[in-house]
């Protein structure tokens, strides 16, 4: 059953009322019962003192005597018979004692009555003496059981105290366990409820989108929850696009990067990547002293091939010839376009010996593996110039500037060569 | 071993018997049922049994022989169980009309006593009038034999004889004239008897509880136990206050009748002892020390 914070406050509230009602009804009840006790007690005493007038009257006085008013005696038995008449609620116990003493009263006024009906005239001194101590007898009988009620009250009035005391005790402290439990239970529902809200929200903050799961259901509680629950949903998903977003975003840069740097037809690097990448191993190579070798690759008649096979058959010619160049450098090489039909292969930690290896190996392979066209077999060969870093160099310009000569020498030289810069006092 | 008189008089003994209220303390009891208090004070005064039930009177009459007894415990009160049953025919009105007439009592009883202090109320004496002593369940044998014309049973002979003698008889109305109680009684007690009584005690006093709280059980056990009809029950019921308790009243009746006993001459004893030395208040006051009233 789901129910409302406010109705568990007003179900508290409501407890604590009919606690706080049923401890002033014991504590009223208690003293009720306290007070009959204590009434049951004056009434004995009272019972007791008025016998004891009687008999004290009875004694004094010669009842047998002419002149004997029985007033006295009638105002004291009335009251008494009143008295009696008036007693409080007793107990079972009581009550039995309560009747005997009405039984003896009867008797008492009874015999009163006959003694005093004819003075016992014609009666010797043994006959009045007897009958008044029937009388006496009859009183002292009233008043032993004025003191029997007497003493039975007065061990009421203690067990009744002890007995009302352990109530109120018990409901007291029924009362105040249960009332800290419901409000134990009440604040405990709050903090906890409050704390998984709470924690709830800091966890949305750091991005993890949790719903809030409720240990104690109230109506108020689980309308929040469900409203931060929506609310995180929609956020979740708007975040989960926006992840997305970035990483497309990523992706296409990536590619943009990788398209900026690349030669569209070749699928090598350009040359701002050639730049990029052989400033790079300059700056590390005169950092590092290491060597640092450069290729500079032109293809020789190139424009005869095109204008023979055309544009499209050059084109895949310059594919071919980046293929056979990218199997033939290592790893740690960098193949770019220069421009035209010209290349350049950036080898760093080579020297001279190295460049002429590799630029040996290109040749070699490009001669053969000529491309096919309209059934002949067309064989294209490379003009190739390598400088190496030296102390001369200051940039990385003048050292594409010494492969370009040296390039250039070769073609003079007749082409599908190599030559080598002279390059003096190298590190 | 009890001695118990038959009479409805001894409710709290039979009630506590079939409640069980002795086998909660601790003695066993057995009865020994007797017809009237006189002859339960003789087993116990002969050792036949522990304890007996005997009206003050008996006590009174007793205490004169300076019989080695105790009184316990008064269980029971009425002030109206010895009635006087006069000759319907005979025209006595008043106590008075008694004077010279033959009158049947049981000697040294409640019944006797009564009498003595009906005639006394009119300024009589024994001496005016003709006694006959019976056992209590033949005096209204007496009655039928005309031997006597007025005769002063105790419970339920009074009733039995109303029952037997329906508009022959005229029952007085003599309520509240004479309180009579019974009583526990024994032969003087040593410590072991004190601790018997106390046991004894103890089942009449839940017992008491019993009769004040199931009034209408109790009487049926009585019924059974007496073979009563509901009718004597009712006819007595009302007279009958079921208590404990050991009190100066008890000792001042047992006295004054005593003294009364001595000055009219219905016992050949000229001294009256001192009441003090029947009333045991030991095994009382370990079961209800507030129902004691007496001078220690």
């Amino acid at each position: 059953m789901n129910i409302s914070l406010l109705q568990r406050i007003f179900f508290f509230t409501l407890g604590c009322c009919f606690l706080f009602i049923l401890l002033l009804g014991s504590v009223i009840w208690s003293s009720q019962a306290i007070e009959l006790a204590f009434s049951r007690n004056n009434y004995a005493q009272q019972l007791t003192n008025q016998t004891n007038t009687l008999k004290q009257l009875v004694a004094n006085d010669n009842i047998y005597g002419n002149n004997y008013s029985i007033n006295d005696w009638q105002t004291l038995e009335v009251k008494l018979t009143a008295l009696l008449k008036s007693s409080p609620k007793l107990t079972e116990q009581q009550q039995t004692i309560q009747n005997s003493l009405q039984n003896q009263n009867e008797s008492l006024k009874s015999l009163f009555i006959l003694i005093n009906k004819n003075k016992l005239k014609n009666a010797s001194e043994i006959i009045k003496k007897h009958l008044k101590a029937k009388l006496m007898t009859q009183l002292e009988a009233i008043r032993s059981d004025a003191l029997h009620l007497s003493a039975i009250a007065q061990k009421d009035i203690y067990n009744t105290i002890k007995k009302q005391a352990l109530l109120i005790i018990s409901v007291s402290a029924v009362s105040i366990l249960a009332l800290l439990f419901g409000s134990f239970t009440l604040t405990s529902i709050v903090r906890k409820s409050l704390n998984e809200v709470k924690n709830a929200f800091e966890k949305n903050h750091c991005g993890d989108y949790q719903n809030i799961q409720l240990s104690h259901h109230s109506q108020e509680f689980d309308s929040i929850a469900d409203a931060f629950n929506t609310m995180n949903k929609k956020l979740s998903e708007s975040t989960i696009s926006l992840t997305e977003m970035k990483k497309i975003v990523d992706e296409r840069t990536h590619v943009l990067e990788q398209l900026s740097k690349t030669d569209p037809l070749t699928k090598v690097a350009n040359r701002r990547a050639l730049f990029e990448r052989a400033n790079m191993e300059f700056s590390r190579a005169m950092r590092s002293k290491n060597k640092l070798t450069l290729l500079l690759l032109d293809c020789d008649f190139f424009k005869n091939v095109n204008d023979e096979f055309g544009h499209l058959f050059g084109d895949e010619l310059l594919i071919h010839i980046c293929n056979i160049c990218g199997q033939e450098i290592r790893d740690i090489d960098f193949l770019a376009r220069y421009g035209g039909e010209e290349f350049i292969i950036v080898l760093p930690n080579c020297d001279i010996a190295g460049g002429i290896e590799t630029a040996n190996r290109i040749q070699n392979s490009l001669a053969r593996h000529c491309v096919a066209i309209e059934g002949k077999k067309v064989c294209v060969t490379l003009s190739i110039g390598i400088s190496m870093l030296s102390e001369r160099h200051q940039n990385l310009d003048q050292l594409i500037n010494d492969a370009d000569r040296a390039m250039y020498l070769a073609k003079e030289n007749g082409r599908n060569r190599i030559e080598v810069l002279p390059a003096l006092n190298l590190h | 071993m009890i001695a118990v008189s038959k009479t409805p008089l001894s409710t709290p003994f039979y009630v506590a018997k079939a409640i069980g209220a002795f086998d909660e303390t601790c003695v066993s009891v057995k009865f020994d049922e007797v017809v009237g208090g006189q002859r339960a004070f003789a087993k116990v005064m002969s050792g036949e049994v522990d304890f007996g039930t005997s009206s003050d009177s008996v006590i009174a009459f007793q205490s004169l022989a300076n019989k080695a007894f105790v009184t316990h415990a008064m269980f029971v009160q009425s002030d109206n169980d010895v009635k006087l049953i006069t000759r319907a025919s005979a025209k006595i009105n008043s106590t008075m009309d008694l004077k010279g007439k033959e009158i049947g009592v049981t000697h040294g009883t409640a019944s006797e006593y009564f009498l003595s202090t009906l005639l006394a109320l009119e300024g009589l004496t024994t001496e005016d009038v003709e006694l006959y002593h019976y056992k209590p369940e033949q005096l209204v044998n007496g009655f039928i034999n005309k031997d006597i014309d007025a005769f002063l049973p105790w419970e339920p002979f009074g009733f039995q004889s109303a029952q037997l003698l329906n508009g022959q008889i005229e029952i007085h109305k003599t309520k509240g004239l004479n309180t009579l109680s019974f009583n526990l009684i024994s032969v003087t007690a040593d410590n072991l008897l004190v601790e018997k009584a106390k046991c004894v005690i103890q089942g009449l006093s839940i017992a008491m509880d019993y009769i004040a709280s199931h009034p209408k059980e109790s009487k049926q056990i009585v019924m059974d136990e007496l073979k009563l009809t509901a009718e004597f029950i009712d006819w007595v019921w009302s007279d009958y206050i079921f208590k404990l308790g050991l009190n100066q009243s008890l000792m001042l009746s047992v006295e004054s009748q005593a003294i009364w006993a001595v000055a009219t001459q219905m016992t050949k004893f000229k001294e009256v002892p001192n009441i003090e030395h029947f009333i045991d208040s030991r095994a009382m006051l370990q079961v209800m020390p507030n129902a004691v009233n007496i001078p220690q």
